[in-house]
This record gives structure tokens, sequence and C-alpha cells, in this order.
């Protein structure tokens, strides 16, 4: 063995932070957030909805056209620098309907969304919270409205309430909720459980408080991610809607009733079937890829 | 399982009576006069005739168990549109074209879903496994009522491989099934893919990879059964779909089905005949969400062998 | 003496993650001879458990990977170079293993008996009534009353120690020369966790397999084992017989770990002892020895170069501690270490 220096064999000092800890420190939303900065495609979709939204914000008020006027002059048009996307059977710009009706289908899809939070949120939370039996009465009408076709309902309810942007959303909440509720109620009961709120329950905190400090924090996650899912589902229905006949009355654009009238005349008039199903395939496929990259991302499991 | 089936069965009754509640309420709710515009040319004493014979002179709740004791007997109402047809007849012609369709796209959607998915989950984290999954994420994001007009340009017309619409032959139902089954084939593969990687993740695969088997026998016995479980829970909301799809599918298509009587009822406010498909169709998808239940049961044997859920 | 059933020699595994390369194994060597039961010690973490899946083979690559080293297994293969296929071979056949958690490693859609018989139907060729009469003569070898019955039901119809006891009998369906036991009875009570150590001690008399047997549970090693290996921080600190470790120990570390298991003829209002800080992360190993930031007897050199083995009584007691450095102070070993557990 080399020799080795008798001064090497004085004790130590040793440091002070015997547990340092050597790997950067991030808190649960900077670590979703850098892992879903990884993910390319949710932020090409996070990219492009921002686009998305921003043109049906802006274009319909600077298009120098409205969704309703009609020309007679100018029926049916290709695309062209005065029309971009060309124009429908009554010379209305479809530039500009595209975009109102991308308004509106990102309004019905973000009022559903936040009517399915709260109501979800609300009845997951007491149902989880109280626990026994008002939870089994709880969990047996949500048993009976999960089975009811959300669809046929909406469908019934517009035959009453009429059609139009109101009628739909009414209609979705009234059946979109309950999903959000189960998840909600899933992810608390799991939660309840756990070790964590055990041990602030020893310690003292009022359930007021855990339920703020513990429980809601780490539902968040699985909230945020159903979130990205209802939006395009509550688009998706009113394009379902609309395609039907019980949509969005024209002459008010929505993507739906716009898809429906494309694939009349696609045969014909085919820039009328492709702008609108681009436009909403990319509503669609980036909440979508939004949302598979927020699960991912907000996944504890992926934490490494 | 006994008390688990009575239970599910018992919902099932539950529901079948919400729906049947609802409707008879929310047609009560309906704007205008219950016998549409040909009421303005009777007299008010025909009309009270009329009124005494559709029970609507009685108090509510009576014409509700009129309504419920009809219903049970399989009497819808008659047709406004067709005021010689009763929606039960129009049922029973209509429900054939229907019933072809959704099954076949609903074997296309689990035929393709699954393998898509699994070959996923076996190339996790390659190309493959990306490539698969961006075909199913646009699967889910094109709705079949935008698929459906372009298979049937595309493929239909402009390049005439298969008759664009019509139901007629073998060949005329493989676009419009194809069609409706695009959106299903996307859920159960990402379901599926995301199932077969829990499943990977499992001890009792390294288990069954300790005692040396192939990976094609672990893959074959030991993933697959635990994998599809899960599926199986989702295939009664996916019955769902595909038969709300049929909807669209068939109109696109021309496909003399329900779903079309259902969208031209629709279109000619025929309320009786809107409010009995939409009871048959309640009825098939609840039955249906009864069924996958209870075969989720039969083949996780934690549920068959007693213990409830 | 006959060549060693395994020969481990600097074994090194890694793991490579988001931030960085995670060296769970760093350098491991150790030999097990047929028949032989040895102990692997340490807290969890020191990569005791990945040193013994990697052993079968069963880590997942990627993300981990074995960076350097070889383990000689029977003599002559290298288990480290061999293919997946040859390796399907060897798992199961010459080589069985139990793992921590009777209730998630059993497949829950399976009847035990077919999860028994699959094993050996793969490696013995035998037709499926055959494996199965071997599957109820297993059980009943395990110890599990009405095996015939037992064979045809789910891993959810039975305890958490007989699902324990199919684990064994699917490791030994094959008469494996070599058994790897991953804390076999961590997650069982501690009743059960006594009957299942009988039936591995009463199936290694009967079957004269080695068995690898991973542990943090002094009180199973002193039970079983004939030899220990003490692990820290993905090295070996300290192997010997069993009673050089638990009498003539060398290493701070083994100290502390036998001061910290309690003792029936304790002060008992005496704190328990314990080893103060936690293992350091194995995402950037320390410089010099990896217990120094925990060693009470910590000297610079510690803090600067990673210290060898060197032998201590006899040829197979080695430590790897500068105290052992005929430089360094003289250290008595503390009164506490090594009486803690007794023989049974």
């Amino acid at each position: 063995m080399e020799s080795i220096a008798k001064e090497q064999f004085q004790p130590a000092i040793q440091q002070a932070h015997k547990d340092a800890i050597l790997r950067p420190s991030l808190s649960y939303w900077q670590d979703a957030w850098r892992r879903l900065k990884k993910n390319k495609l949710a932020m090409i979709a996070l990219v492009v909805l921002i686009i998305i939204a921003a043109l049906a914000i802006i274009v319909p008020l600077v298009s120098g056209y409205d969704y309703k006027t009609q020309d007679t002059k100018s029926i049916n048009l290709r695309p062209s620098a005065a029309h971009y996307f060309g124009t429908d059977d009554f010379g209305r710009d479809l530039w500009t309907r595209i975009w109102w009706g991308a308004r509106i289908s990102l309004t019905i899809g973000i009022v559903a969304a936040v009517m399915d939070l709260v109501i979800g949120v609300l009845y997951g939370g007491i149902s989880a919270y109280f626990g026994g039996r008002v939870d089994s009465i709880m969990q047996r009408f949500i048993e009976v409205i999960y089975s009811v076709p959300y669809l046929l309902l909406a469908i019934l309810l517009l035959m009453v309430l009429g059609p139009g942007m109101k009628s739909i959303i009414f209609a979705y909440a009234i059946t979109g909720w309950v999903s959000m509720a189960r998840l909600v109620r899933g992810q608390l009961l799991v939660l309840k459980e756990q070790e964590f709120v055990l041990a602030a329950r020893a310690l003292g905190a009022k359930p007021f408080r855990i339920i703020l400090k513990h429980l809601i924090p780490n539902a968040l996650g699985v909230i945020v991610v159903q979130i990205t899912f209802v939006v395009p589902a509550a688009i998706f229905a009113e394009a379902f809607l609309s395609f039907i006949g019980l949509g969005i009355r024209p002459p008010l654009a929505s993507l739906g009733n716009l898809l429906s009238d494309g694939a009349k005349v696609m045969q014909f008039h085919p820039h009328r079937l492709i702008f609108p199903t681009v436009v909403f395939s990319l509503i669609l496929l980036s909440f979508n890829l939004l949302g598979d990259g927020l699960r991912d991302a907000l996944d504890p499991k992926m934490r490494k | 399982m006994l008390k688990y089936t009575l239970r599910r069965f018992f919902y099932m009754l539950v529901t079948l009576w919400v729906i049947i509640t609802l409707t008879f309420f929310l047609m009560k709710l309906l704007p205008g006069n219950p016998f549409g515009e040909s009421a303005a040319k009777l007299t008010p004493e025909n009309l009270q005739i009329l009124r005494e014979q559709y029970g609507l002179d009685k108090p509510v709740w009576q014409q509700y168990l009129k309504y419920m004791g009809n219903v049970l007997q399989g009497d819808l109402g008659i047709s406004y549109q067709y005021p010689t047809r009763s929606v039960v007849s129009v049922i029973q012609h209509s429900f054939k074209a229907s019933l072809e369709l959704g099954l076949e796209s609903l074997i296309f959607a689990i035929v393709i879903g699954l393998a898509l998915g699994t070959y996923a989950a076996l190339r996790h984290n390659k190309a493959g496994d990306y490539t698969a999954m961006l075909i199913a994420i646009v699967g889910i994001s094109v709705p079949s009522f935008v698929i459906g007009p372009l298979l049937s340009y595309f493929v239909g017309v402009k390049w005439g491989i298969l008759p664009p619409g019509l139901w007629t032959g073998p060949e005329h139902r493989v676009l419009p099934a194809l069609a409706l089954s695009f959106g299903t084939i996307a859920i159960l593969a990402r379901m599926m893919r995301a199932s077969m990687l829990d499943v990977a993740n499992q001890d009792y695969i390294k288990t069954a990879k300790s005692k040396g088997l192939t990976s094609g026998a672990i893959i074959n016995s030991h993933m697959l059964r635990n994998a599809i479980l899960p599926v199986i829970t989702i295939l009664g909301p996916i019955a769902v779909n595909v038969v709300t799809g049929t909807l669209v599918v068939e109109i696109i298509f021309a496909v003399p089905g329900l779903g079309s009587q259902f969208v031209s009822s629709i279109v000619s406010n025929d309320y009786t005949m809107i409010t009995g498909l939409t009871l048959f169709y309640a009825a098939i998808l609840i039955i249906v969400l009864f069924i996958t239940d209870i075969a989720y049961g039969l083949v996780d044997p934690r549920i068959r062998l007693g213990k409830g859920r | 003496m006959s060549a060693p059933l395994l020969e481990v020699n600097n074994l090194k595994v890694s793991f490579k993650m988001f931030a960085g390369e995670v060296q769970a194994v760093r350098g491991v060597s150790f030999t097990l001879d047929k028949g032989e039961v040895l102990a692997i010690v340490g807290e969890s973490g020191c990569g005791k458990s990945v040193t013994a899946q990697t052993i079968m083979r069963l880590t997942p690559t990627p993300p981990s990977f074995i960076k350097d080293g070889s383990i000689i297994f029977d003599g002559k293969t290298d288990v480290t170079k061999l293919s997946e296929k040859q390796m399907m071979k060897i798992r199961g056949q010459e080589m069985g293993m139990i793992f921590q958690d009777p209730m998630t490693s059993l497949n829950p859609t399976m009847t035990v008996g077919a999860q028994i018989a699959e094993g050996i139907r793969k490696h013995e060729k035998l037709s499926k009534s055959a494996a199965m009469r071997r599957a109820v003569e297993l059980l009943t070898l395990v110890g599990i009353s009405n095996p015939g019955e037992r064979i045809n039901q789910y891993p959810h119809e039975m305890s958490g120690g007989m699902r324990q006891r199919v684990m064994i009998a699917i490791a030994l369906a094959c008469h494996p020369k070599l058994l790897i036991a991953d804390e076999p009875t961590t997650a069982l009570d501690v009743t059960i966790q006594a009957q299942i150590m009988d039936v591995m001690r009463d199936i290694q008399e009967k079957t004269g397999t080695a068995i690898i047997l991973i542990t943090h549970d002094l009180g199973v090693v002193a039970e079983m084992a004939q030899r220990v290996i003490v692990m820290y921080a993905g090295k070996v600190v300290e192997q010997g017989d069993l009673n050089d470790i638990f009498y003539k120990s060398q290493h701070p570390y083994t100290w502390g770990l036998l001061s910290s298991v309690p003792r029936l003829d304790s002060d008992k209002k005496a704190a328990l002892a314990s080893i103060p800080g936690t293992p350091p992360d194995l995402f950037a190993p320390p410089k010099g020895c990896a217990f120094a930031a925990r060693c009470p007897y910590a000297m610079k050199i510690c803090q600067e170069q990673d210290p060898e083995h060197l032998p201590v009584s006899g040829p197979t007691h080695t430590a790897a501690c500068w105290l052992m450095h005929p430089d360094a102070p003289k250290v008595e070993r503390p009164v506490a270490a090594g009486g803690g557990v007794t023989h049974v």
C-alpha cells in the first residue's frame, strides 16, 4: 500500500450538513412544468391553442366582414386575398365565420368546463368528506345519472329549451359533471386515508385546513387533467348537436354547423369542409395532446 | 357475484324508470300544443274529445301512470310525421340496419383498437409507439362526422374503391362501420396501451420473468388478460359512443336505420317519435352497460368469487 | 475445493435518470459456494436488491445497465454477457427468486397451481397434469395443507403468509441451484415471518440449494446465514462468517447496524441506538468513504480516499475501513455491538 501522511489520520471535521441534498429541489408544480416543457407535442399543442384563441378573439373584430351579412354577388367563392377561406352559399366570409365559430366553440368548452368543475368538485368533495350514509346516497344518485346517455338527454333538453348556446351549455353541464365528481371523490378518498393526512390530523389540524392544504392541492393535478378533457368533449357535443340540427342556429356560426354545412356541399365546394375541419380538429387535437402531457407531467409516479 | 348481479340489475331498472319519468315531464314542458299544427283546424268541442281520448283532461299523475303503463306494454305512441305508423313499427323496421352497423363497427374497434394499443405498449417509447399513439389521438380529435364525409368522398366517389353510401350489401357496410369505429379505435388503443404499461410494471410480471418464461409467454398468459380487465369497464361507455355515433354516420352514408329516422324526426319536430326513440336508445344503452358490468365480474376472479365491489 | 456457485466481480450497476446517472451498485465482489446461505444486509437503498436482481438480470433495462464487472455462475457462464434468450433458460431452472411483497408478486387472474406449473412446463417439458402433480408436491413441501384444493385457488383467496409459501414453491419448482430471497419476510406479520423462515430453512436442509438472503433484519440473518455481506451506498463494507460479523466486526457501519438491534437485556429507558443521518445520494457519491459523513470515527483520509478491503480475522473476513490502517488511532469496538442478536 502506498504510504499515507500521518496527519491524514487526524479526526475529520464533519461538515455541518450531514444530510445535504445534492439534487436540485423542485416544487410539485415546478417539477410538473419542467416535465411538460420537455414534452414537445404538449408544448406545440399549448402554442397552437394560444394562437387559435387569439385568432378567435381578434379576427372577427378586424376582418372587415361580419358573420351574417350576405352578399349574393360572391357565393361559394374559393379562397382569395379578399376572402382567405372563401365564402359560403350566402356569400358570407368563411374566414370570419370560422373564427366566430371557434370563439363560440371555445366559449362553450370553457364555460362547460367551469360548470363541470364547480358542480363536480363540490359534489365529489362533499361526498368524500362526509363519507358514510351521505356518501352512499350521493353515490347511488351518481350511478343512475352516469348510466343516462348524456347526448340523448341533451337532445331532449334542447327540444324543450330550444336550440342555442345557453341550452347547449346547460344540457352539457347537467350531465357532464358526473365524471368529475367521481374522479374527485375517488382521489379524495385515497388521499384521506394516506399517512400525511393522518399525520396532519394527529398534529391537530382542523378539517378545513386539511381539505385546503392537503387534500385539494394533491387532487388538483387530476382535476386539471380532467378539465383539459372536458373542454374538447363539450366542443364535440356542440358540433354533434349542430350536426343533427339542434345546435347553434344560423346565421350565427359555430364550428359544428360550419362542419355540417360543409359536409353537405363537400363534393362541389371542398373548401367549405376543409377549413372548419382543420380548425376544429386542431382545437380538439391540441386539447387532447395538452391533456396527455399534463397527465404525464402531473403524475407523481412519473417523477424522477 | 349473484348479489352483485342483482344489485346492478336493480340499478338498471331504476335508471330506466328515471329516464321514462324524465322523458314524460320534459315532454309536458314542451312548448306548443300536443296535437301540433293540426289542432288549429279543430273546433273546441273536437279538441275536448281528443283531449279526453288521450287522457289529457286528467291530473298529471294519472297521465304519468298511464304513460308508464303504455311504455311498459311496449306502446311508444303514434308518429306525427307518418300518422299511420306507430313508433314501435318504425323501430321494428329500421333497427336491423342500425344494429348491424353498430355491431360491425364495435368489432372493428375492438380488434383494431386492442391490437394497436398492445403494439404501442410493447414498443414503449419507440417510434412504433409514437406513431400508433399519434394515429390514436388524431382518431379522437377528428369526429366521425368529419371522417365520414371524407371517406365517402375520397374512397367512395373519387377513387371508387367502395360504394359511398346506402346499405344494400356487405361492401356497402365497410365505410360507414369504419367511419363510426374510428374514434372508438383510438379510445380503446390508448386505454389498452396505458393498461399494458401499468401491468408491465407489476411485481407479478417480474415473478413471471424470474420463472424464465419467454416474453411471448409473459405477454400471453400474464399481461394481456390483466390488461384487458380495466378496458372491459369502458366497453359500456364505448357502446354508448358507437350508438350515438350511428345518428350522424347513418345520415352521411344514407343508411336506412334508426339514427336517420331520429334525426329526421328532430328536424320535423315529431315529438312522439323523438321521445319514443330516445327511450329505446336509452334502454339499449343501459342494458349494454349492465351486460358489460356483469362481463367484467365474470372475467375478474376477485369479483366473480364473492367480495362484491 | 470445487469452484464457487457464484462469483461476482467488481459489479457496477447504474440507472439512467433524467438528472443523470444514479450509481446504485459501485463495485461489488463476493462469492457463494454451493449449498451456502449468504445474507446481504444494509439499509434501504444500499444496492442490495439491485445486486440480487442483476444476478438474475431482472432490473429493467433501460433505465438500468451493467456498467462493469462480471457474474460467473456455476464456474462457467458470465451472466452479464448472456443474451435475453440464454437468460430465460437459466431463470427458473438454475436460479429462482422470491420477492418482498407476496400480495403483489402473484398474478391475480391465474390460479396458483397454474402459476407454479408454468415454470415447470417451460423448463422440463412436462404434460399439464404432470406439472400440476408437481405443483401439489411443491405446495406440500412448503407446508400448505390441502394442496390438491389450493392449486385451484386464486391468490386473493390466500393469506399473505400462504402466498409467500406459494412464491417459494414457484422459485423452487425446477430445483434451482440458487435461490435469491429479496426481503422475503419484510411485508409479513412477525409470527408469519418466523413461519416463512422455518420453511426456508427446512427447504435449504432438504434440497441443499444455495440461498442469497437479502434483508435488513439481523435476526433473520442470525437464524439462517452462514456468511454475511454488509453493504453501504452501493459497496460492500464488510464481509465474513456469521460469527465474524456478529462478534469480530471491524467496520463502524456494521457496529452501527448491530447496536441498533433492540435487546431484551438492555436498559428499557435507554433510547434505541441509531445511526445518525441518511445514506449519501448515489446520484453524486462522495469522493472518499461513503460512510464518512455519518461515521463517529471519521478521519481526514476518510473524506479523501475510499478505503480498500483488508483482511481482518482469517481469509474470508474483510472490511473496508481506514481504521484498520496501522497509522490509524486504535478504536475500541463498542460493547453493544455483536451482543445484540443471539442465536435462537
